[in-house]
Parts: structure tokens; C-alpha cells; sequence
């Protein structure tokens, strides 16, 4: 089929292609109509659910039996239960960051319409990451992402750390967009091939410790390093979560990461499943690196910005465990644990949005004391998101973390799993140090929490998805465990 | 003769590339970068890949290199000459210097093509036809990157109203 | 015909510099110049495989396009952040712009 195309193949994509409509009209909305804010938010928020039910409905043949993956396109988009699985929780982490900006955008003074347009064209690039059946689709998923995000994060445009984590992000971004594409155009030497199938099928036929090979796979690893901010490539990270406006934030470190993972397995699973020995050793140290540095240096921070920051890099090294682990039961704890870590990341940026009014910027582990005896109800939400980070019962993070510690034992990497235990523990310090602020600490004059709706909504559906999960695991277990097939031999 | 030619050029590109990110004035490392965009053209030429040629001068010399020079016009005083490079200067070019050897290594030792290369086709109608049959899913997808990048530009770089 | 091992040399020499640039350089265009060269060096890379390898499919070329494309898209946003932040701050020099530590 190569050098045809087939009109009908769009209908494949047609989830994309309406969110990427949504966002058009969002986008011409905001010089059209710039004062009818609630319709781009409604038109938001309805695009992104639209989109689900799409999806759900293209699933649903794949996921009964004798149900196969469709590629379409020349093989540039796949649809399998993978893709299907990730734009999910693209569109959950979308859906809860709309929520989250609905009131927060108009107290930081950004402009409504070309945020969501933005934002949602991020999300058109994620997509398409998920579902890249070869480098160049992957790789302009991942570009219209990036370039997407660094937009956003100086979307406060008189707050001198917005613009400064936009310059940081998009240098590094744009460096690490040069490794990748190093590693590349390497790939595609020794193949001749940019599809990850045929790819795969090349390299089974070569001598796998090919210099050339090899330094394809660490450019590739570094490079995707630096887009999930994997140590020792996570410098800029903080300083990009701690500038950025708050919902940005939340985006970058639930959906953004989520869609570097996605990169990252497509890429590895898919295109190098051969030299999976050499990768495995190299992503065993760098897991053990990623979660020891995260944890011990987020006891140091005192902006809980920061502070979930550094705990993010962390969790990338709890998923880089089940990545290591490999086989269906390591990768899809990898899985579970991405939705798992949307939840409750989401859910506590949206505990520091809750906090942001007029004059409390409530970014600061102490703008959290004295929420306990104030605000109950909020407090309780938040000892959920904390709790569930920690991974204790009966949160959605215990579940996770449960996985793929056994997944990492079964497949014999009891050391690596003693490593991540320590480092749980070491990570109980600091989450608890915020819920011991709520409780014990004094609250100050006059403390108010944002009264939108929307991000009350947003935080209850993160409690309830970090608690659904948690008491619930099998279903979504097994949603999972269905999504690796295809991917895996 | 081709090895002449290539050479010529490789030599040209390479030094003003050097001089990109080695002269102290910003304004003589973007002028020079003019050259060096030019030289790769030329590389792509001899790869019997003329559109590409053409698109790199365009683009590169013709859009980001003018874009780049506006930029340093709008943010830097002409007058003032500070140090622009970092402290780091000796390791960074061992780093640099490092990683080079080991590409060129891996690049050697790893890459075998064998035989001759194929005979020189005309690509640009190959290349036009492939952007519209298999490669129509990127080549849909980058107009919406480019859509968000030129309206993030605008905001980004917009005043603000007072 | 000169053998592909040459373009491929001066890919990774191109790379290399680029990379220097980007480790030494303080002003962030010319960082971003930088960055330009590392681009320019994959795509020679891309396009002396695409000229050399047997059966070629001219993918190469196409993913050079892409890369120009993109590359364009980065400068541009770049050059906005960078006039957005030179308006905050009166310099360019990344290191200059460091309100918040590592």
C-alpha cells in the first residue's frame, strides 16, 4: 500500500480530527466573540467528553474477542488497545485541567479562548504519540505537544518566572528534540525504514552490538529522557513546574509525562524489542537514580510546586521499575500506574489552585496550615492525594506501587524493588509533612479557599478516581493487561 | 571531482559553524550562520536533493535567520559588549569534543551501505507525491503545530494593554 | 561517488559544535542558533542515507522537510518568548535569569 491513500482511513482518525475541530472554533471564538467565555469553556469541556465517547466507540470492537489492531494511513496510525488505553487518560488529565483553569485563568489574567485552543492542540499531539505507527508521526505528535506547552508556560506574561521557565523549557526541550532526532536518523540508516514493525523486523537481521545501534538507543534514551525528566536530565523541571501557571503545571505533569511514556514504550517495545537486554541494564540504574534523587532532594523544598515536582520525577522512576520489569506484567503495571498517577497528581495541583485567590499566591507548604481545622472537607481531599502518592491502603497509589513492585520481583529484580520500598518510606516524610501543616499548624487570619465550582469538581472527581481505583483495582487491572497485547509479542 | 567539490564545501561549512558559536558578538554568529545554512545547502545539492536545497535556503536563510537577527536587533544594545560565553568553556568542549569522537566512531564503524548508491531519480515530484499519500498524517498534523505556534507567537509576543 | 561515510562525518561534527554552542553560550538566541546547527547536522544525516541507502524511499528527505517545518515553528515561539522576556528582565543571558535555584 505504500504511495496510496484511502479517504476512508480518516474515519479511523476521527477522534483527533474532532478534537482538532473543537479547538479550531474554540480558537476562532476568542477573536470572534472574546467576551462569551462560557462557550469556549463549554465547547472545551464538550469537545474533550465528545472525543471520549468517540474513542470508547472505536474501542469497542477491539476490545471483544478476535478484535485486532487497525493500521491505517500507510502504517502511520495505529489503533490498538494501547493508543486507546493512553487517550484516555490524556483526555482525563485534559478534562481536569480545563476544569481546574475555568476560574483560575481570569485570576491570573490570561486569555481565555487561545488557552484552551492551545491546550487542546496539545492534546491532538499526545494522540497522535499514542497512536504513531512510525518515528515521523511520533515525532510531530510529540513536537506539536512540546511546542504547545512551552506557549503555555509563559502564558503569564508579566510574572518573570512564567517567562523564564518558557525560555528554560523550550531550550531544553529543542536540545533534547536534536538527541532524538540523532538517534533517529541512526535508526533509520541501519533500517532503511522509519515504521516501528519494520524496524524491528530489520534490526532481528543485523549484528545487535553494532556501535551504531547502540548509540541510537542512548540518544534515544536521553533524549526521551529529558522530555519525562528522568535523572540525570531533570534539571529544568522544577523550575518549569514552579513558573508555569498552576493548571499548565498540573498538564505538564500529568499529560505530558503521561504521553513521554507513551513515546517511550512505542519506541522501545516497538521498535527495539531485540536489544531489550541492553536497555534493560541501562534503565535498571537510571530507575534507581530517578526515584532516589526525586525523593531525597522534595524533603528539601518548601513550594509545594517544587515539592510535587520532585515527587513526579520520582514516580517516573517508580514506572521506569515496571518498564525495566518488562514482559506483559511489568508494562501493563506501567500502564495501570499512569492513570493511577493522572488521579492523584492532578488532584493535589488542584488542592494549590484551590488555595490561589487575589491575595494569597498558596503555593508555599504553609499557605496548607491550619486547612485541617478550617476547611475539613478540603483537607480530607488532600490527605487522599498525599496518601494515595505515598501508596497506602485503600488509595489508587498503593494499588500501583503494589503492581509493580510484584512485577519487578517476578521478574527478578529484587534489588531495584528493595530500592523503591526505601524510597517509599523516605517519601512518607514529606507528603506527611504537608498533612502535619493542615492539622497542626495554625491557620492564619481570614483563610479562604477559591469558591469555582468547576475546581470542586475537578478535585471530586480526582478523589473519586483515586479512591475508585483503589477499592476497585481489578477492572481497571484488566483494562490494562488487555492494552499491552499488540504491543508486546 | 564530486570529492573536491564536497570538501570544499564540508571545510566552508564547518568553519563558519565554528565561528557561530565561538565569536563574542552575537551579530557576527548569526551573519555566520547565514553561511553555514548556505554551505549545507550546497551538501544537499551534491546528494542530488535540489528541493531540499532550495527549501533550506529559503527557510532557514530566508525566514529563521531573519527572524533570529530581528530578535537580537529588538533585545541587544549594539554598544555593549559582554563575555557571552559561560565559565564552563574548557569542559564544554570536552564534552562536546567527546561526543563527537563517538559519533563519528559509531558512524563509521556502525554504518555499513554497501555497493554504490542507486542512480539519482528527480525527487521533487516523489517527494510531493509521498506528502500526500503515505506521509498525509504528519504533513495534516504539522499545519496544526505550526497554527499553534505562530498564534502562541503572537500572544507571546504581543504588548500588553495597559 | 564519495563514500556516505563522509556526509556522515560532518553530521556528527556539525552535532558537535552545535552542542558546544549550547553548553557555552550565555545569550539565548545564540543558544538557539545552536540548537539550529544540531538540527542542520540530523538532517544531512537523513539526507545522505535517503541518497545512499539501496531501495531508497526518499522517507529521509521527507523527514528533513519535517524537521525544516518544525524548526521554524521552534524559532518563532522562541523569539517571542525571548522579546517577552527581555521585556522583564532587559537581558537575554540565561544565567542572568535565575529567580529560581535548582
Amino acid at each position: 500500500m505504500p504511495g496510496t491513500y484511502n479517504p476512508a482511513d480518516v474515519l479511523q482518525a476521527l477522534p483527533e480530527v474532532f478534537l482538532a475541530s473543537v479547538a479550531l472554533i474554540v480558537l476562532v471564538l476568542s477573536f470572534a466573540a472574546p467576551a462569551r467565555r462560557g462557550w469556549m469553556e463549554t465547547l472545551s469541556i464538550g469537545g474533550v467528553v465528545g472525543t471520549g465517547v468517540l474513542l470508547v466507540w472505536a474501542a469497542v470492537p477491539l476490545f471483544q474477542p478476535g478484535g485486532s489492531p487497525v493500521s491505517v494511513f500507510s502504517g502511520s496510525y495505529l489503533v490498538d488497545k494501547f493508543a486507546i488505553f493512553f487517550k484516555v487518560v490524556f483526555l482525563i488529565a485534559t478534562l481536569l485541567v480545563i476544569l481546574m483553569s475555568i476560574d483560575y485563568l481570569p485570576l491570573v489574567g490570561v486569555p481565555v479562548g487561545e488557552f484552551y485552543a492551545i491546550l487542546l492542540f496539545s492534546t491532538v499531539g499526545m494522540m497522535f504519540i499514542a497512536s504513531g505507527g512510525n518515528l515521523l508521526t511520533l515525532y510531530i505528535g510529540l513536537e506539536t505537544m512540546s511546542i504547545s506547552i512551552y506557549i503555555l508556560c509563559g502564558f503569564l506574561k508579566r510574572d518573570q518566572k512564567s517567562n523564564e521557565a518558557a525560555l528554560k523549557y523550550l531550550l531544553m526541550g529543542a536540545f533534547s528534540s536534536g538527541v532524538i532526532l540523532y538517534g533517529i536518523s541512526l535508526l533509520y540508516g541501519l533500517t532503511g525504514a522509519l515504521g516501528f514493525e519494520e524496524i524491528a523486523a530489520t534490526l532481528a537481521t543485523i549484528d545487535l552490538s553494532n556501535p551504531a545501534l547502540l548509540l541510537a538507543m542512548v540518544m534515544l534514551t536521553a533524549g526521551f529522557g529529558f522530555k519525562i525528566a528522568i535523572v540525570p536530565f531533570h534539571m529544568y523541571l522544577p523550575d518549569v513546574y514552579e513558573g508555569a501557571p498552576t493548571a499548565v503545571t498540573a498538564f505538564l505533569a500529568v499529560a505530558s509525562e503521561a504521553a513521554g511514556v507513551a513515546a517511550l514504550l512505542r519506541v522501545f517495545l516497538g521498535a527495539m524489542p531485540h536489544i531489550q537486554v541492553d536497555w534493560t541494564v541501562l534503565f535498571w540504574i537510571l530507575a534507581a537514580l530517578t526515584m532516589t534523587i526525586g525523593n531525597v532532594v522534595a524533603m528539601a523544598q518548601r513550594n509545594i510546586k517544587r515539592m510535587l515536582a520532585y515527587s513526579s520525577i520520582a514516580h517516573i522512576g517508580y514506572v521506569l521499575i515496571g518498564f525495566v520489569a518488562g514482559a506483559k506484567l511489568g508494562i501493563s503495571a506501567v500502564l495501570f500506574y499512569v492513570l493511577v498517577y493522572a488521579f492523584m497528581t492532578a488532584g493535589a495541583f488542584a488542592m494549590v489552585i484551590l488555595l490561589q485567590t487575589e491575595t494569597v499566591k498558596g503555593d508555599l507548604i504553609e499557605d496548607f496550615a491550619g486547612l485541617g481545622q478550617v476547611k475539613p472537607i478540603a483537607a480530607a481531599a488532600m490527605v487522599i492525594f498525599l496518601l494515595s502518592l505515598t501508596g497506602i491502603p485503600p488509595t489508587a497509589g498503593f494499588v500501583g506501587k503494589f503492581y509493580l513492585f510484584s512485577a519487578a520481583i517476578s521478574a527478578g529484580y529484587v534489588w531495584l524493588t528493595l530500592i523503591a520500598v526505601i524510597n517509599t518510606a523516605i517519601s512518607l516524610f514529606y507528603y506527611m509533612r504537608v498533612a502535619m501543616v493542615m492539622y497542626m499548624g495554625e491557620a492564619p487570619e481570614g483563610l479562604a479557599l477559591s469558591s469555582s465550582r468547576p475546581l470542586h469538581a475537578a478535585v471530586a472527581f480526582a478523589v473519586l478516581g483515586t479512591l475508585g481505583i483503589g477499592i476497585f483495582p481489578q477492572w481497571f487491572l484488566k483494562i490494562a493487561q488487555a492494552s499491552v497485547f499488540g504491543l508486546l509479542p | 571531482m564530486q570529492a573536491v567539490f564536497f570538501f570544499v564545501v564540508a571545510a566552508f561549512t564547518v568553519a563558519t559553524a565554528l565561528l557561530v558559536v565561538t565569536r563574542p558578538n552575537i551579530v557576527h554568529s548569526a551573519v555566520a550562520l547565514i553561511f553555514s545554512f548556505c554551505g549545507v545547502a550546497g551538501i544537499y545539492v551534491l546528494l542530488d536533493a535540489e528541493f531540499l536545497g532550495a527549501v533550506q535556503v529559503l527557510i532557514y536563510v530566508g525566514g529563521i535567520t531573519i527572524l533570529l537577527l530581528f530578535a537580537i536587533m529588538l533585545t541587544t544594545r549594539i554598544a555593549t559588549r559582554v563575555d557571552v560565553f559561560n565559565e564552563q568553556m574548557g569542559l564544554s568542549a570536552l564534552i562536546a569534543g567527546g561526543i563527537t569522537a563517538i559519533l563519528v566512531y559509531a558512524s563509521l564503524t556502525g554504518i555499513q551501505i554497501a555497493g554504490e548508491a542507486p542512480a539519482p531519480v528527480e525527487t521533487t515530484p516523489a517527494l510531493g507525491r509521498l506528502l500526500m499519500t503515505t506521509h498525509v498524517l504528519p504533513f495534516e498534523l504539522i499545519s496544526i503545530l505550526l497554527l499553534a505556534a505562530m498564534v502562541g507567537a503572537i500572544i507571546l509576543a504581543r504588548r500588553e494593554k495597559e | 561517488m564519495i563514500p556516505v561515510s563522509y556526509y556522515l562525518v560532518l553530521g556528527a561534527v556539525l552535532f558537535g559544535i552545535g552542542m558546544f554552542g549550547v553548553l557555552t553560550r550565555r545569550n539565548a538566541i545564540a543558544i538557539l542558533m545552536a540548537v539550529e546547527l544540531m538540527l542542520n547536522a540530523v538532517n544531512v544525516n537523513f539526507i545522505a542515507f535517503s541518497r545512499y541507502l539501496p531501495n531508497s524511499t526518499l522517507d529521509g528527505q521527507v523527514f528533513a522537510i519535517f524537521v525544516i517545518a518544525v524548526a521554524a515553528a521552534e524559532a518563532a515561539v522562541g523569539l517571542a518568548i525571548v522579546l517577552g522576556l527581555y521585556r522583564n528582565f532587559h537581558t537575554v543571558n540565561v544565567d542572568e535569569i535565575n529567580l529560581m535555584k535548582w
